[in-house]
């Protein structure tokens, strides 16, 4: 489709509409960070930047990050604007054909899991379980530049 | 104790203005203030819960202080924050929106070179390159830091006004089949697709195809 991006994740290789995802959440980006008074936690990056992640665990991240946003993040995101609301949704819609994607390539054993994506997701998770629902999902989507800038 | 009493209107318009990431922190004045007003600045990680003051922007008086330094590390994003000081008043501290260099920053047009035949132009693009703390520091491509940079170029012909559009994404190009001794003019632009960035068109390079020598 147009403006899909093909993104190459070792043996998988899935497409996905990276620039309308930037251009949905650079739209909302300035009034989701404004939401996330917290600026001495990240999510996706404490203790290390996704960019320590090694290629070969890049899928298992990708696919589980994937899952997160859709289980975790975009459905605890609802505001009072409702053109924030609509962004948010054309993400989620992108995220989730995304992961069915991935699943795909997940089921054809081409997206394996080693010990770091583990202890990765493993610390993702406890971030997020550090804060309630909300103020965590919001700073997670505050955050979807950092995934979007490392999947590239 | 020389206790600030911080009733100062605070700056306004506290932001980042980045371009090629050269990243420099601006601001205006407090409302209603002359000259005398001094700034603080300090910044952050973002993620990491230090605010660190930057030393040569202690009690400045201009309205910006440069950050490239500070923010240099594209894979992080960034609060900065600035304060007034006046007549032993102050004001509160104005941080900026999160700051993410890579898709924040502003790029300049690509440098263009142009050489002709009888009946073709060939052109050389040239990306800019990163901010770089010191000319002896090695130098960083823009095209390094975006591997999916593009460039649009546009080429004139001066005599019919005709204009044709390219899109490439390597260096050089040859446009053939032009009409000798006539005058071109080439212009470039750069896209970005993700993250989405593009520059200005640069100015335009003109110049001449060869006379044909057997007419």
């Amino acid at each position: 489709t147009a403006g899909n991006n093909i993104l190459q994740l070792g043996p998988c290789r899935v497409s996905m509409s990276m620039a309308e995802i930037r251009s949905g959440f650079n739209s909302i980006k300035a009034n989701i960070q404004a939401r996330d008074p917290i600026k001495s936690l990240s999510i996706l990056s404490y203790p290390h930047s996704l960019h320590k992640v090694k290629p070969s665990e890049r899928c298992c991240i990708t696919h589980h990050l994937c899952s997160f946003y859709v289980a975790k993040v975009f459905r605890h995101c609802r505001t009072e604007d409702s053109y924030v609301n609509r962004k948010i949704s054309s993400i989620a819609n992108s995220f989730l054909s995304l992961r069915r994607n991935l699943q795909h390539c997940h089921e054809q054993n081409k997206c394996m899991c080693g010990q770091e994506s583990t202890e990765k997701l493993k610390q993702i998770t406890v971030n997020y379980e550090g804060l309630n629902v909300t103020s965590a999902a919001i700073k997670s989507l505050g955050e979807l530049g950092i995934l979007l800038d490392w999947m590239e | 104790s020389g206790e600030l009493y911080c009733s100062l209107p605070n700056p306004r318009n506290v932001h980042f203005e980045s371009v090629n990431m050269k990243n420099v922190l601006r601001w205006l004045p407090p409302e209603g203030t002359g000259a005398g007003v001094f700034y603080r600045v300090k910044y952050s990680v973002y993620g990491v819960g230090k605010w660190i003051r930057k030393p040569e922007c202690k009690y400045i008086n201009r309205t910006w202080c440069d950050l490239s330094s500070e923010t240099s590390d594209y894979e992080e994003q960034y609060y900065a924050s600035v304060k007034a000081f006046l007549n032993g008043m102050c004001s509160d501290w104005i941080e900026t929106t999160r700051f993410n260099p890579l898709t924040d920053t502003t790029i300049d047009p690509p440098m263009v070179s142009v050489s002709s035949t009888e009946k073709s132009i060939s052109i050389i693009l040239t990306a800019p390159e990163k901010w770089k703390r010191s000319p002896e520091e090695e130098s960083v491509s823009l095209l390094q830091v975006y591997p999916g940079l593009q460039y649009n170029v546009s080429v004139l012909n001066k005599k019919t006004k005709k204009r044709w559009f390219f899109s490439i994404s390597n260096t050089t190009m040859v446009v053939p089949w032009l009409e000798p001794g006539t005058a071109y003019c080439v212009s470039a632009q750069i896209r970005v697709t993700t993250p989405l960035l593009h520059s200005q068109f640069s100015k335009e390079y003109c110049i001449s195809t060869l006379k044909d020598k057997t007419a």
